[in-house]
């Protein structure tokens, strides 16, 4: 194998894998935190890469502005959905550890019901945006080109990455949140308003996508169903990463994103995918902390 | 000491009986394929979901990869059929006994890992299994068709070789197999088995502190659910005529599995069953009357439907049901309650 | 007692309820026709394009005063969602036959949801016109009621082979090595294992022979791998989403296949795709079309219903719109000789079809017969090539426009 298709191929995977580790950020935030599998994580996706399109669509706003406006309304709509749905089911369970099933159904009923109502209100049809910009690449050597959007979205995915861990290190709430994920009765007895902090945190993990949906659509595009297609892989990243380990999902998503783009080297994609899910069976034998999560 | 007087136990009898005996004459009393076509859809679907709770509403685990035990035994069942003639009557159980044999493989190593961890290493050894057989066109000679599906070969009526004219026959079929998984687990429930499972899914570490030996009932039951499940894939391909990986080993079907059985009220025997007969009927219905003119709306409703149930019926549709037939403090713990 | 009886009557209530309400009557003055499409999932697109193209032509009958050899009877439309899925279509076309009466079916789309559905159709001896399904087998089990206007796959990869090979002869250049990309489903998968069938035949070499998995976010992989191994032209076939990613990223890194990327259909017929991609991406692309896709302009009778399909939908007439439109005005054919709203009077009907002129062939067939399986063997779909932003037919020569000269070898990037 050609070194330079090889390195090539590593530095395509790492610039798709980063963001895979951003998408995947949200997912791993909320389960660290709440315990939560977020089945409905790829609606979440969805509804921001919608924001972006819509924005641009119909009064031309750049993509990239559009986060600003994407990031506050994903927020709101987790900390909603949170704050309504899921919190009874917390309420419910006396010792306040969910069954990992009845919220799995819950989630998945409500990426249902959010895919659905996007297909009744904008129909099936694709949609992507056309930016004169988003065409260009950076070209190293003749053979070797990135995308420039991609680029961004790489180091975007980086920069959220920092921002997540910096907010969770060193601010008030960020701490509240840890230690709620570490021990909740705990936090509970030191003062934390932990439903707050579930909601604030389940706020956070649909805001981030929509960071990431902005990023994301000049190079990708949107309809109702585009959220299913990342489901699996979202998983397999946080399982990869580390359950609860911000730099963790990066890495998760890094590592996916190198495999991915290497094995298809040598086999073909769709056999290629079956390696992915064979080192996510083996991390999760071998390492079910992942490489950097904490102990469950 | 019981408090259950003479009619309460005539009750518990009676009640059942009656039920059974209004769906056998169905057939009989209704005209109309399209509504027989949906009950055995229904009964499909209760015994897909009670074998599935063999394992899942007893031990507290979730998989999420049944569907790949009914391809497995789907598609056995078919390819013996269409190489070797061999009738699906015995195919089914030669496909049946390779799912127990895949089930307790896989099962052995996934049952050390617990919670959402189990729930995620199943989906990833199914949809390796689908992603293989998409891939693969034909193995050791044997055509396969990948991606394309298999086509249960057309032979008219003949019983023999488990296909018949009409839904009839298949309705009887389904509902004696529903009964089989039924009694089944009722079994398992009151022997050992059963006892210790319910141990080990109040608290695994105690009980194997307590000196069980965990692997083995867990895999036990792995087995017997994916037997069963199984022999619910041949009947699907029976049935159907055609069966795919995308469908008969995907994860939309597992998850269909599980949300019945747990809306219904997993760890009981009647819960998987009354689990189905609301979520399939629901689904049809919405379909039916709104999926033709408003595309999305039927499935904003069982999305809707979904929520409402687990959100108010924790310990699923069975629980409302059982404590109005009176048999609410006295009754069976049957699993009912919430692992904590 | 009490709580018997309640249970008694709940199971009876339920048993009643779940049958539902017998429908009034049959009304003679109405022809009943079905349709099963994918409406919600991956390909509701199309299926949401071959209902809106449908229900044109039933208004269109119904306005000109319904079926005359039925006495003026109306068209009416029976829809099911299939979810993309064959047994939710199975059940979808058993609701429709049992609980609508309906007298002829159209569908499905998806070949897996088709082939279950034609073989319910058969069963209960109702007619079932396929749309877009070009699964080989579905015209290859001996039914008696299943007839299929369009292609069967093998067509369509013989087309495109057929096209490669005449544009060859045409200018005297040529590739001898083929790539082929397919998505990793049922009809990318097929599509592939027809063309090595073909290529190896016609004496072309396979250098690429690929599958990705649907969904794929990035490309990169099979276009680096594309790049080393140099195939002289390529052969796609990819859903709209994926379709929308690749070409993007050929754009992006500047492939180049000197004798063009030839696309098998689907994310290339979807007007979506076109409005996602920057023009310069697609120039020059070859798109295996269902249909003749500038009928438009080489038709006048097609500027209508091309207005009347913007309206409901957005965009342009689509070869999926164009199929559901064929379909009913096939029906209305069949009806017409049949006279009457048996099945088997229109199973009869259908079997001696032999439309040479008129609506139904929308679809830029010359002809639509069927032959003793039901397929029809004049089914073809038209190549075409982009040309300036246009998709303009170029093969097969039947429906090239006057004055069209195809570009071949394409040019490289840094020449355009």
């Amino acid at each position: 194998m050609d070194p330079i298709i090889l390195g090539i191929a590593v530095v395509n995977g790492v610039i798709v894998g980063g963001l895979y580790g951003a998408i995947a950020l949200g997912l791993s935030l909320i389960f660290g935190v709440m315990r939560v599998i977020n089945f409905a994580h790829g609606s979440f996706l969805m509804l921001g890469l919608f924001i972006p399109f819509w924005l641009w669509k119909l009064f031309g706003v750049n993509p990239y502005l559009a986060a600003v406006v994407a990031a506050p309304a994903l927020f709101g709509i987790g900390y909603l959905i949170q704050a309504t749905i899921i919190a009874p089911l917390f309420k419910r369970e006396r010792a306040m550890v969910l069954e990992p099933l009845s919220v799995l159904l819950l989630t998945a009923g409500v990426g249902i019901m959010l895919d659905n109502l996007a297909l009744m209100t904008v129909g099936p049809d694709f949609r992507g945006i056309t930016m004169e910009f988003a065409a260009k690449a950076l070209w190293i050597g003749t053979v070797l080109n990135i995308n420039y959007t991609r680029l961004i979205a790489f180091l975007v995915s980086l920069a959220i990455t920092v921002a997540m861990s910096l907010f969770l290190a060193r601010t008030d709430l960020g701490r509240a949140i840890r230690s709620t994920a570490q021990n909740r009765d705990a936090a509970a007895l030191c003062g934390i308003n932990v439903p707050r902090v579930y909601n604030i945190t389940f706020g956070l993990g649909c805001a981030i996508l929509g960071i990431v949906g902005c990023v994301m659509i000049p190079f990708y595009l949107v309809s109702p169903a585009v959220g299913l297609a990342f489901g699996i892989r979202s998983f397999i990243v946080v399982v990869l990463g580390g359950i609860g380990s911000i730099p963790g999902s990066i890495l998760g998503g890094l590592i996916l994103g190198v495999v991915e783009s290497v094995t298809a080297q040598f086999v073909t994609a769709t056999s290629a995918s079956i390696f992915s899910f064979v080192i996510f069976i083996l991390v999760l034998f071998f390492r079910p902390t992942g490489l950097m999560g904490m102990k469950v | 000491m019981t408090t259950q007087t003479r009619s309460h136990r005539a009750l518990r009898y009676a009640v059942p009986a009656v039920v059974l005996v209004l769906f056998l004459l169905v057939p009989t009393l209704v005209r109309g394929e399209y509504y027989l076509h949906v009950l055995v859809g229904v009964m499909f679907f209760a015994y897909m979901a009670s074998a599935w709770n063999i394992v899942c509403g007893y031990t507290g685990q979730l998989s999420l990869g049944h569907s790949a035990l009914c391809g497995i035994g789907g598609y056995l069942s078919t390819l013996l059929f269409i190489n070797l003639g061999l009738t699906p009557w015995v195919g089914m159980f030669i496909g049946a006994f390779c799912a127990m044999v895949v089930g307790v493989f896989v099962g052995y190593p996934c049952f050390r890992l617990r919670g959402p961890y189990f729930a995620l290493t199943t989906i990833a050894f199914a949809e390796i299994l689908r992603i293989w057989v998409e891939n693969t066109e034909e193995i050791l000679g044997i055509e396969l068709r990948g991606a394309q599906g298999l086509s249960v070969p057309l032979k008219g009526h003949s019983p023999g070789l488990f296909q018949f004219d009409g839904k009839v026959a298949y309705y009887y079929i389904i509902i004696g197999m529903l009964l089989a998984v039924m009694a089944v687990t009722f079994w398992m429930e009151r022997s050992r088995i059963g006892f210790y499972l319910k141990a080990i899914r109040g608290d695994q570490d105690a009980a194997e502190a307590l000196g069980i030996n965990s692997t083995r009932y867990l895999l036990s039951a792995m087995a017997l659910s994916s037997f069963l499940t199984a022999l619910g894939g041949s009947f699907y391909a029976q049935y159907f005529r055609y069966i795919n990986p995308e469908r008969n080993m995907g994860l939309d079907l597992s998850i269909e599995f599980a949300l019945m059985g747990i809306v219904g009220g997993q760890g009981t025997v009647l819960g998987p069953v009354l689990g189905a007969f609301l979520l399939t009927p629901a689904g049809e219905i919405s379909r039916a009357t709104l999926g033709g003119k408003f595309p999305g709306l039927h499935l904003v409703i069982y999305g809707l439907v979904l929520v409402l149930a687990v959100l108010f019926l924790p310990k699923g549709l069975i629980q409302p049901i059982r404590q109005f037939l009176g048999r609410g403090a006295a009754g069976r713990a049957g699993g009912k309650s919430a692992a904590a | 007692m009490r709580r018997m009886l309640f249970v008694i009557g709940l199971s009876v209530v339920a048993l009643v309820l779940s049958s539902g309400l017998a429908l009034a009557g049959e009304k003679v003055d109405e022809v009943k026709i079905g349709g099963v499409l994918s409406l919600s999932g991956m390909a509701a697109n199309q299926g949401t394009q071959t209902k809106t193209g449908a229900i044109i032509a039933a208004d269109e009958i119904n306005a000109k005063g319904g079926i005359p050899a039925l006495g003026g009877a109306k068209i009416k439309l029976f829809f099911g969602d299939s979810q993309s899925k064959p047994d939710v279509g199975a059940s979808e076309t058993e609701r429709i036959i049992q609980r609508e009466n309906v007298s002829v079916l159209f569908g499905a789309y998806q070949s897996a949801v088709t082939t279950v559905t034609t073989e319910v159709a058969e069963r209960y001896k109702t007619p079932w016109l396929v749309t877009g399904s070009v699964a080989d087998i579905i015209t290859q089990r001996g039914f008696k009621y299943t007839f299929r206007p369009n292609n069967k796959a093998i067509y369509d990869a013989r087309e495109q082979l057929d096209a490669i090979k005449g544009l060859t002869q045409e200018t005297g250049k040529g590739p001898k090595s083929i790539g082929i990309l397919v998505e990793g489903t049922d009809w990318g998968k097929s599509h592939a294992t027809n063309l090595r069938k073909l290529a190896k035949d016609m004496g072309y070499e396979i250098v690429l022979d690929e599958a990705y998995s649907p969904g794929t976010m990035d490309f990169s992989a099979q276009i680096l791998k594309i790049k080393s191994r140099k195939p002289e032209a390529l052969v796609i076939a990819m859903y709209t989403p994926d379709h929308i990613v690749f070409t993007k990223q050929t754009y992006e890194g500047k492939l180049d296949i000197p004798f063009g990327i030839h696309s098998v259909g689907a994310g290339s017929e979807d007007p979506n795709f076109y409005k996602a991609v920057p023009v310069q991406a697609v120039e020059y692309m070859f798109v295996q079309e269902d249909f003749q896709i500038d009928i438009t302009e080489v038709a006048d009778w097609t500027k209508p219903i091309d207005k009347k399909f913007r309206e409901m939908l957005g965009y342009e007439l689509t070869s999926y719109g164009a199929q559901g439109y064929s379909a009913i005005y096939t029906i209305y054919d069949v009806l017409q000789r049949a006279g009457s709203v048996d099945k088997e009077k229109i199973r009869e009907a259908f079997t001696k079809t032999n439309i040479v002129s008129g609506p139904a062939l929308i679809m830029g067939w010359q002809k639509i017969a069927f032959d003793q399986d039901g397929q029809n063997l004049d089914a073809h779909g038209v190549i075409s090539q982009n040309l300036k932003g246009k998709r303009t037919s170029i093969w097969p020569l039947a429906n090239r426009p006057k004055g069209i000269k195809p570009v071949w070898p394409i040019p490289a990037w840094k020449d355009r």
